[in-house]
């Protein structure tokens, strides 16, 4: 089995009442997903990015042609048990609570009941929802609702993820989570297939990526290569003197060609990042979704071996993990990163001002927290070294915005 | 196993919490309530608890039918319009898994509220005696003719298609058939030269001796009664609309055969208003001992008229088979036949339509098949051309719904009948193992089929 997922002539047609052919939703797609592959599947609405997904899915049947998905059918238990699903909206029983909807996906999949609690509490201490936990999610905001369809996908901790336009309702944070979380399920050995129509998303996550029109593929690709532009080049330096600069600008203009020199530019979503994280730090309340927690410890081995959590999954999470990638210089991460092998290193770091340094204070603030079980209790005491390593991180922020300032800067270049 | 429970212990949830459930228990609640003070019936005790035990009964199996059905199909409709189903069936369960969870958790919920109000229904009616003045002449009627379950026996019918095809045949030849029945289908005229036949077998003329024979006759316990129960109608109406009888019970084949008596023969002489009901007691030991036992009626020459036992109730032989809890039970266990039957229909439904076309669909049915044994009967006269047409198309349908009024489970607690496990296997048979699952299996096959992503309007 070379691929994850693979169509053969997948097509949809929508037909009218009277049995007449109307619309081909999806056209004689061909697709091939490699194993641990980000995948993005993007086109305008209407392209018929969810229809396809919905037939790998079986939820719609194919008019014509096949899809195998982990190398059988999708609606196969066997297979099924190790696929995660975000449908394009939250669909959520309004009646449950939050813990009782991850209850009861688990049970779906037959999780023995202590390693559904523990991945219960995990998750919503990931998604940032411990707190409004015992609250129906019918009196959840979208965002919350998205969070909490989000942890429902992994509860299973799935070998191939399907996230439909996974970042709509989501506030920047909620979005630049879901990204790094691609990026650590990649990581992971995890596929994932995305869906969407915000490219910014696509482009910082994705290895791979099709575009759709009319529901047949019009370019398929590395978005590496698809994106290069072969005839420019982009250098960014620190703080440099006026000299510095008119030396450089010789310098190309030597090589006959045209130089453009501006000051770097924080892009929005880091900034804003920034603004809320400190926020946080100033224990402001909320009644909302706290922002990002570690992630999900029983899809990460590694960074927490000890933890109970890991000891139940890890063994046969780990034989899945791909080996890690030897760190070396700060410019050949940069090119990892975009190539698709996210580098454990500097991922972290990237989590880290929206992470586990989540002040107590604010949780303190809802009486739901004064329940929390004695798992957790031990949980948290067993990664007080990690939470207390990522504390003594914070006091280097500057230095670790301006690495991350470095990074989006650079793909914007070559954008 | 456990995904069907986990769609099951959900379902239960929504219809609670989504207070489809509360909305129908507080509505019996409340009319339990105020029934179990109010309802007098006819003044007696008996009469009172007769009325209580009907409606109290027929409007819980009626709010809880239509509770089943509304849930039933809103737990599966809904799923698929607001979309929950897909998250739920990408996961790994099978579709009939999850119809079988939903079906599951229906019942769940329908036993829950079954055993609720059926135990305060049966604690209403145990306490209503000891709360009442009754005199003891009302408590003895109460205890012999309503806290029991007695078993019926009435007399077979007897064959008479010979004469009535010999005389049918007689007056086609003669032309008379016209003059006698207008325009009346061949059908029509048999029927009513049958009962005419069988009422022929079952009048007795002045002077004369009518007598039934029973076998099988096996009460709960031989030291108690029986009850000879009985409706006179007469030829030529009494002045004093009194009709006097004699009446022998016991094992007449001791004087017919000139044998040893060995069981008793009971004699009684009575003195009764016509077309009313009426019961002798006889004590138990009359019945031979290998359950045989006879009935005699005698019409003494005092009357001035042939006395006739009407066809369907005319003369009946009662005796106690059993306790009135147990029956009371039996009672509540045909109403979850019932519900469960109504479930899966509900289920059904949602398979292809959507909320409200689903529920008229249901509501329907269950209306039809309230009424099923009047609509077949009525439709047993239609005009011979239609007949034919009728007989190959709606009679099959109408027959394959579920006869909810000949399994109507308060006709036997009001009269103090017999529920037998018989009947009620019987009724599970037909409900259940066969009409239910057929359904269900028609809802797995277009269940499975479907797209669950297209929207049903």
């Amino acid at each position: 089995m070379e691929y994850a997922i693979e169509t053969f002539s997948l097509t949809k047609i929508f037909s009218d009442w009277w049995g007449r052919d109307k619309i081909y939703a999806v056209d004689d797609l061909n697709l091939q997903i490699r194993y641990n592959e980000v995948f993005g599947l993007l086109g305008p609405n209407g392209s018929g990015k969810t229809t396809t997904l919905k037939m790998l899915l079986g939820l719609l049947y194919p008019t014509k042609g096949r899809a195998v998905v982990l190398g059988g059918d999708s609606s196969e238990p066997k297979i099924s048990a190790r696929i995660g699903f975000l449908p394009e909206e939250s669909y959520l029983y309004r009646y449950l609570d939050a813990r009782e909807t991850l209850d009861f996906y688990g049970r779906l999949f037959g999780l023995e009941r202590q390693v559904r609690k523990m991945r219960i509490e995990a998750l919503l201490d990931m998604v940032g929802l411990k707190a409004v936990a015992n609250r129906p999610v019918g009196t959840f905001s979208k965002g919350m609702a998205r969070r909490i369809g989000l942890a429902q996908a992994l509860i299973n901790d799935p070998d191939l993820l399907i996230l439909d336009e996974p970042t709509t309702g989501l506030d920047p944070i909620g979005t630049k989570q879901i990204k790094d979380l691609v990026l650590e399920l990649a990581k992971r050995g995890k596929t994932v297939l995305l869906c969407s129509h915000l490219l910014a998303d696509v482009e910082d996550v994705c290895d791979r990526i099709a575009i759709l029109y009319g529901g047949r593929i019009q370019s398929e690709g590395r978005v590496k290569e698809l994106l290069e532009q072969t005839g420019k080049r982009q250098i960014t330096t620190g703080s440099i003197s006026d000299t510095a600069v008119e030396r450089i600008k010789q310098i190309v203009q030597n090589e006959q060609a045209d130089c453009v020199i501006t000051s770097v530019m924080d892009k929005l979503e880091t900034f804003f990042i920034r603004i809320v994280a400190a926020a946080e730090v100033a224990a402001q309340a909320t009644s909302g979704a706290v922002g990002a927690r570690q992630i999900g410890g029983f899809l990460a081995p590694e960074t927490r071996v000890e933890n109970i959590l890991d000891k139940l999954v890890s063994a046969s999470v780990s034989e899945q993990t791909p080996p890690t990638e030897p760190s070396t210089t700060e410019q050949v991460r940069a090119v990892e990163a975009s190539a698709g092998k996210p580098d454990a290193e500097l991922l972290r770091e990237l989590t880290e001002p929206v992470g586990p340094a989540q002040p107590r204070p604010v949780v303190k603030t809802e009486p739901v927290e004064s329940e929390a079980t004695q798992e957790e209790q031990s949980d948290r005491a067993q990664s007080q070294e990690s939470i207390l390593e990522q504390l003594t991180g914070r006091t280097t922020g500057p230095d670790k915005d301006e690495k991350q300032t470095d990074k989006s800067q650079g793909e914007a270049g070559d954008a | 196993m456990h995904s069907i429970w986990a769609v099951a212990v959900n379902t239960i949830k929504q219809a609670v919490r989504m207070k489809i459930a509360a909305v129908f228990i507080i509505g019996l609640l409340v009319l339990l309530g105020v029934m179990g003070v109010s309802m007098t019936g006819d003044g007696t005790l008996k009469g009172r608890l007769q009325s209580f035990v009907s409606y109290g009964l027929s409007l819980m199996s009626f709010l809880l039918c239509f509770l089943t059905i509304v849930v039933a199909i809103y737990s599966l409709t809904s799923d698929i319009k607001q979309r929950q189903i897909y998250t739920v069936i990408t996961k790994p369960i099978r579709r009939f898994q999850l119809l079988l969870g939903k079906l599951l958790g229906v019942i769940l919920l329908d036993v829950a509220l079954l055993v609720l109000f059926s135990a305060i229904i049966y604690a209403i009616t145990i306490y209503t005696p000891s709360f009442s003045d009754a005199s003891e002449a009302e408590l003895a009627e109460a205890k012999n003719e309503f806290f029991t379950a007695r078993a019926g026996l009435v007399p077979a019918e007897v064959d008479v298609t010979k004469e009535v095809t010999s005389t049918y045949k007689k007056l086609e030849k003669s032309g008379q058939l016209d003059q006698l029945f207008g325009h009346m289908g061949r059908k029509e005229i048999i029927a009513r030269l049958t009962a005419r036949k069988q009422l022929e077998r079952r009048a007795a003329g002045v002077g004369h001796e009518l007598v039934w024979e029973f076998d099988n006759v096996k009460p709960l316990d031989s030291n108690q009664s029986l009850f000879i129960r009985y409706k006179y109608d007469v030829s030529v109406t009494p002045p004093d609309l009194q009709v006097y009888g004699k009446w022998f019970v016991g094992d007449v084949r001791q004087i017919r055969y000139g044998t040893k008596i060995e069981t008793r023969i009971a004699e009684f002489d009575s003195k009764d208003l016509v077309r009313t009901f009426h019961e002798i007691e006889v004590p138990g030991d009359v019945i031979a001992r290998d359950g045989y036992l006879a009935v005699g009626f005698r019409n003494v020459p005092l009357n001035n008229t042939v006395v006739i036992f009407p066809l369907a109730d005319g003369l009946e032989v009662l005796y106690k088979a059993d306790t009135f809890g147990a029956n009371f039970l039996r009672a509540v266990l045909l109403i979850l036949v019932r519900l469960i039957f109504l479930a899966s229909l509900g289920l059904l439904a949602s398979s292809f339509l959507s909320f409200p076309v689903a529920l008229l669909f249901c509501l329907v049915i269950f209306f039809t098949a309230n009424f099923s044994g009047f609509i077949l009967e009525s439709f047993d006269f239609l005009s011979e051309n239609l007949a034919d047409v009728y007989s190959y198309t709606l009679r099959y349908v109408i027959a394959s719904l579920p006869q909810f009024d000949k399994f109507n489970p308060t006709k036997f607690l009001v009269g103090g009948r017999l529920l037998s496990w018989t009947l009620l296997a019987k009724a599970a048979g037909i409900m259940i193992f066969i009409k239910a699952v057929s359904l269900l299996l028609l809802s797995l096959l277009i269940f499975s089929y479907r797209e669950i992503a297209k929207i049903t309007v």
